[in-house]
């Protein structure tokens, strides 16, 4: 499975803040990212920032392993 | 002693901050600090609390990143970073961001430089309540 994180607005626009994926062969940043668009497509519109297992993440071509942690952020405003 | 680097609820001590600072060295003869405050009012609007959302984890870890970047690019002595989260009111302090170098260039050029960095490195969120209702802040350039 891929642990998917929600915060801020993204999870108050999914009214989640985890959910779980199935993990398949191949998956990408961009192809989950495009699996959860179908799901939640107003909160990943406010995804501009991602990060695996605490990293920022930019590559959308990035493999995921099983028992990833994956965030889909929306612009930071903290300060 | 606290952590250099912290993410926590409660309200901090400016004067503790800078004494455990100046504390780490004798050489230090510069100390700038940055203090964010929570406004009372924004765009256009009355704001009567702000609340934080935190990737916790990887904000902690990107904090204590942009403190040893920030040690290395100014050839800072100590930084100090904490940045409260939960729920603040107008005039309540957000985060302090002290630096101490050698000279007052480098700490005052760090601390511009750390405040700008955490606004685009690290995951915190930022929510405010006004009589209109509740919004997530758009992030300032």
């Amino acid at each position: 499975m891929i642990k998917v994180l929600f915060f801020g607005p993204i999870a108050a626009a999914t009214g989640e803040r985890e959910v779980s994926v199935e993990y398949m062969t191949g998956v990408t940043l961009g192809s989950l990212k495009e699996k959860l668009a179908a799901r939640y497509p107003e909160a990943m519109h406010l995804a501009t920032m991602m990060a695996v297992n605490g990293e920022h993440a930019r590559d959308l071509s990035l493999p995921l392993a099983d028992n990833s942690e994956v965030a889909f952020m929306a612009k930071f405003s903290g300060g | 002693m606290k952590d250099a680097v912290r993410i926590q609820a409660e309200d901090f001590s400016q004067d503790e901050e800078i004494a455990a600072l100046k504390g780490s060295s004798k050489r230090m003869g510069g100390v700038a600090t940055f203090l964010g405050c929570a406004r009372d009012f924004s765009e256009g609007r009355e704001v009567s609390e702000i609340s934080f959302d935190a990737y916790g984890t990887m904000a902690l870890s990107e904090l204590k990143k942009l403190r040893d970047d920030a040690i290395e690019k100014y050839a800072l002595l100590d930084v100090r970073i904490v940045h409260r989260l939960g729920t603040v009111s107008g005039g309540d302090n957000i985060v302090l961001i002290a630096a101490g170098a050698e000279h007052r260039v480098a700490a005052l050029e760090a601390c511009r430089w750390m405040i700008d960095e955490l606004k685009q490195r690290v995951p915190i969120w930022k929510k405010e309540t006004t009589p209109q209702g509740e919004s997530w802040v758009t992030p300032h350039p």
